[in-house]
């Protein structure tokens, strides 16, 4: 029998799996898709603005207390989730993918608009970004490349005091064929003909001192390989700058963790969606899912829900104004009311009230129900559907998600414990 | 202050202000129109898409559904390939009982609107969504229109015969002369909103053709004139559930059109009695109305994705009325100041729908010689406008031709299928000062992402194609864009060749920042009023986007705003 079964191949779910299978839990990971690693920028954010601060966060471990009582950090506590943090940075980097670093506070680094971004921890292929680094920078794309616009990326570092400047390469370098989406492009970079045609053009563009901005689609496969033959070869640092979804270095955070997670034997059921459970007095038995095959069922001591809140699947809503947690029908914090979820402005500093509810948890990082009872003994959540936070506001994505992914694998792994000594 | 001279002052750039310099021009008058926005900004972009074959107003408004069936057959020959020729069907439901559809019937026959029953099996099997239940279908020459398209390329045609066509210029005084009882319009003042500077222009006639917002525009020379702003809502589904127009077979009323347009379907209307044009509020009830209705036509259809949902205002016009807005008259208004109000040098045009708007600029027009003393018969009848060559519109054209010239690597919005050359040409031809202009031009965000992946790529192009022009105009005609719109929206003709040029003129893009936010913000706007399910999902990877990746909202200050950064600001308020 399953000691865990994990709903949800995230970014949460992944790291549950991980922390779960060193524990000794016996493990399997069922989701509908792949999870949204695959659009995010690869970074590791944990707190990136507080509230309508426009300054941006320095140091992350300093403002937690200033949240919400109830937001993830604050149930996880300041130190554990630093904690997780530091646990699963090393353990990537042992895993291959470089997600070393200081844990001093955080670093900014450009977005594709040109906008400095708060983050916590960057893969190495970004680090050299970094606003607090002063050397000159030449930002470079390629014609056509309808996701990346180094001239924009320019103009806004620019006009925040910063020496950049943006040169544009021809297509040919990257491709032969124009219809060519970002994985294809870094799948393309892999290959060393690609590399040294890269180089070559680099060094047609790149002046002596100046660092160089490139879109993220260095290498798929061989990441590391790529930087360090394009460091060498144009004897200058390089970075990369995330791009639109699909975004190759969250692909690679997602593969790296996969991998890992299945070379421990455990079983990631991409495409089999949680469709329904069966509980017995409070306990879950089962929970099934669909696949075009056939129904299953799937039997384990405990159940994490790691399903994402809105964007992930993990809620649903309505023209009603019904809004419900899609696997359990867990109790939302959500206002059950449309002309409550937004506000008139997109942008608007304090977010979007849909956005903010989700399932509310105990201490424990069970689901609670308003009275504060556990509804399920054996369920625990986490990650982005957890309530009080908005972690695409707040830049708490990442995060949000290991430290409470973390901290729930601990829990269950005591309630396992507990279990099988009960025979 | 920048002084012109004219003929001819056009005010209101919707379908009616473009036909009637489109019909001016051809009669061989000087004309100027003037727009404070983007053409069609006003009732004209938001309706629809109905061309209507006169159906709907058969019973009701005999005159109304002549003028349709006629002009119907008009437009099918000058703007050919700014309609889709669906066809439409009147259906009868189980709540749509009683003489009507027999009453119906007589009334086309009547009228000279052709109309066959045909059997419920047939209707079934041509619209395999189309509720079941029907008991009666009736068929009819509906059919959808592109009324962006057919405006822009009216304007094109009124250029191409001389006209002068100036968008982001808002009229803030009349000019007149005389005294009471012989008071004489002689042209407008009028703020260029990009440049901020004044233009005066001097005119021998002055039409007011701006819609809803004729009577603030009659007001500034103290004649009252009180249009009757019935407001409208309607929502657009993420499929094309029919291909045909799809009306309830029973006196109009709110949700029973259903109309086929691009890529969507389109569920209207509502009619509200509104106290301003510009208050264009979306109602949750509007919407669950317009869902609920809907479903009568199309069973599931509130089950759906919804895109996104808007408010437009019909400047219905009745001279004394002060009934509901819902039976107020469809038929044009056209007031002669001479007559009415002792002020000659001025008319306004109003009431009508989109389908009448040449009828409209003709009956205008003939006035106008009339009062100026010349006999110049109108020609718009007889005259198409540039493009028609490529005949009825059909969904699959764009598809059709980016897979013939390969440009799948260059589509920038994949929902729409939008490529980069299409941006460019439109952003250079086309006075550019939002990305909404864009999004009017070639459907740039209309699709299910509503800008989510383009509007970033959009903002990108659009600073690339600046940062390679030269500050002063490319061409020696300073007078104004180019207004070539008429192949705008096919990618085979926007292949890229010679790299476009803007125009700083018309095109003031410098401030890429400002157009994102704008944009995304006018996106906002439209979809909250149906923000739930899968589009709820789609919009929280969009924040994703824009937040965590781009960190849009922390860009570098800017103190610059653009025409459209106060306007949304009144603009339609979900929830408000």
């Amino acid at each position: 029998m399953l000691d865990l079964l994990i709903i949800g191949a995230g970014l949460t779910g992944l790291t549950a799996a991980l922390r779960a299978v060193e524990a000794g839990l016996r493990v399997k990971v069922v989701a509908k898709g792949m999870g949204s690693l695959y659009w995010t920028p690869g970074a590791i954010d944990v707190l990136g603005y507080v509230g309508v601060e426009e300054r941006a966060v320095d140091d992350p471990w300093q403002r937690i207390g200033e949240l919400d009582e109830r937001h993830p950090y604050r149930i996880v506590g300041a130190d554990a989730t630093r904690r997780a943090l530091d646990w699963f940075c090393s353990k990537v980097t042992a895993l291959g993918l470089d997600y070393s670093g200081s844990d001093a506070g955080n670093l900014r680094v450009p977005s594709p608009a040109g906008a400095w971004r708060p983050t916590y921890r960057v893969p190495a292929g970004q680090r050299a970004g970094d606003a607090e680094d002063r050397r000159p920078m030449v930002i470079v794309g390629f014609q056509g490349m309808r996701d990346f616009f180094p001239h924009l990326i320019a103009r806004n570092l620019s006009a925040q005091g910063r020496s950049v400047r943006a040169a544009l390469l021809p297509w040919s370098v990257l491709s032969e064929q124009r219809d060519r989406n970002n994985p294809q492009l870094a799948e393309a970079v892999d290959d060393p003909r690609t590399q040294q045609r890269l180089l070559d053009a680099l060094k047609l563009v790149v002046k002596p001192g100046e660092r160089i901005g490139l879109p993220a689609i260095l290498g798929r496969d061989h990441h590391g390989q790529v930087l360090a033959t394009l460091r060498q070869g144009l004897n200058a640092d390089i970075f990369e700058i995330p791009t639109l979804p699909p975004s190759v270095p969250g692909i690679r955070l997602a593969t790296t963790l996969r991998h890992a997670v299945e070379r421990h034997g455990v079983r990631v059921e991409i495409g089999m969606e949680a469709v329904g459970f069966h509980a017995e007095d409070g306990v879950i038995q089962y929970v099934e899912t669909a696949t075009s095959a056939r129904p299953l069922k799937h039997r384990a001591r405990a159940f994490l829900l790691a399903t994402g809140g809105v964007l992930g699947g993990g809620f649903d809503s309505n023209h009603a104004g019904r809004f419900w947690e899609t696997v359990f029908d867990l109790p939302l914090t959500v206002p059950q009311d449309r002309k409550q979820w937004f506000r008139p402005l997109f942008l608007d500093e304090r977010g979007q009230p849909a956005f903010r509810g989700g399932v509310a948890v105990n201490d424990a990082l069970q689901p609670v129900n308003d009275a504060g009872g556990v509804v399920y003994a054996n369920l625990w959540a986490a990650g982005g559907l957890l309530a009080h936070a908005d972690p695409i506001l707040e830049r708490s994505v990442e995060g949000v998600a290991i430290a409470s992914a973390v901290a729930a694998v601990e829990k269950v792994h005591a309630f396992a414990l507990a279990e099988s000594s009960k025979g | 202050m920048r002084h012109l001279s004219t003929d001819i002052l056009v005010i209101g750039g919707g379908s009616t202000g473009a036909g009637v310099a489109w019909d001016a021009a051809l009669r061989g008058f000087r004309v100027v129109l003037v727009e404070k926005r983007d053409l069609t900004h006003g009732t004209t972009g938001r309706y629809h898409g109905l061309l209507h074959s006169g159906g709907r107003y058969a019973v009701k408004d005999p005159q109304s559904a002549i003028e349709c069936i006629e002009e119907n057959r008009i437009l099918r020959r000058t703007h050919t390939h700014c309609i889709e020729d669906t066809g439409g069907f009147f259906v009868v439901t189980p709540e749509d009982e009683g003489d009507y559809p027999d009453r119906f019937k007589a009334a086309c026959a009547k009228v000279g609107i052709p109309c066959e029953e045909i059997p419920v099996k047939e209707a079934l099997r041509r619209e395999p969504l189309l509720n079941p239940r029907i008991s009666r279908v009736f068929e009819v020459p509906d059919g959808s229109a592109d009324s962006f398209l057919a405006t822009h390329v009216t304007a094109q045609a009124a250029q191409q015969a001389g006209a002068q066509i100036l968008t982001y210029h808002e009229v803030i005084g009349l000019l007149t002369e005389g005294s009471d009882g012989d008071r004489r319009i002689i042209g407008a003042i009028v703020s260029d909103m990009v440049s901020g500077e004044d233009v005066q222009i001097d005119a021998a006639m002055t039409i007011n053709a701006s819609g809803a917002w004729a009577g603030k525009i009659a007001a500034m020379a103290d004649i009252p004139v009180r249009v009757i702003p019935g407001k409208g809502v309607m929502v657009a589904v993420n499929h094309r559930l029919v291909n045909t127009v799809i009306n309830r077979c029973k006196m109009p009323a709110d949700g029973d059109i259903l109309v086929p347009v691009h890529t969507v379907a389109i569920i209207g209307t509502t009619d509200q009695r509104v106290a301003d044009p510009e208050m264009l509020s979306i109602e949750p009830w509007e919407v669950e109305l317009m869902l609920a209705e809907g479903d009568k036509l199309v069973p599931g259809l509130s089950s759906s994705r919804i895109l996104r949902a808007w408010a437009g205002v019909r400047p219905l016009y009745q001279e004394g009325y002060a009934g509901d807005s819902r039976d107020a008259t469809r038929a044009l208004a056209l007031l002669d100041h001479r007559q009415r109000d002792g002020v000659s040098g001025f008319l306004t045009i109003t009431g009508g729908k989109w389908t009448t708007f040449r009828l409209m600029a003709e009956k205008t027009m003939d006035k106008a010689c009339e009062q100026l003393g010349v006999e110049r018969p109108c020609r718009t009848a007889d005259t198409p406008v540039p493009g028609v060559e490529q005949g009825y519109y059909w969904l699959g054209h764009r598809l059709h031709e980016v897979e013939e010239e390969k440009l799948q690597g260059d589509l920038v919005c994949e929902c729409e299928l939008v490529t980069r050359a299409m941006i460019e040409r439109a952003a250079a031809n086309n006075p550019t000062v939002t990305l909404d202009d864009l999004r009017r031009d070639v459907r740039l965000g209309m699709g299910p992402c509503q800008g989510g992946f383009c509007t970033f790529r959009a903002a990108g192009i659009l600073h690339e194609l600046r940062m390679r022009t030269p500050d002063t105009p490319p061409t020696s005609n300073g007078e104004g864009p180019t207004w070539e719109v008429a192949y705008m929206q096919s990618p085979r003709h926007n292949v890229a060749g010679t790299p476009a040029m803007l125009n700083p003129a018309h095109s003031p893009l410098d401030n890429p920042n400002l157009l994102l936010r704008d944009f995304l913000q006018e996106r906002w706007r439209g979809i909250t009023p149906v923000l739930w399910g899968r589009q709820l999902k789609q919009e929280r990877l969009d924040e994703l986007i824009y937040l965590s990746v781009m960190n849009i909202d922390h860009l570098p200050p800017d103190e610059d705003a653009s025409p459209l950064t106060e306007f949304w600001q009144f603009d339609t308020t979900p929830g408000a």
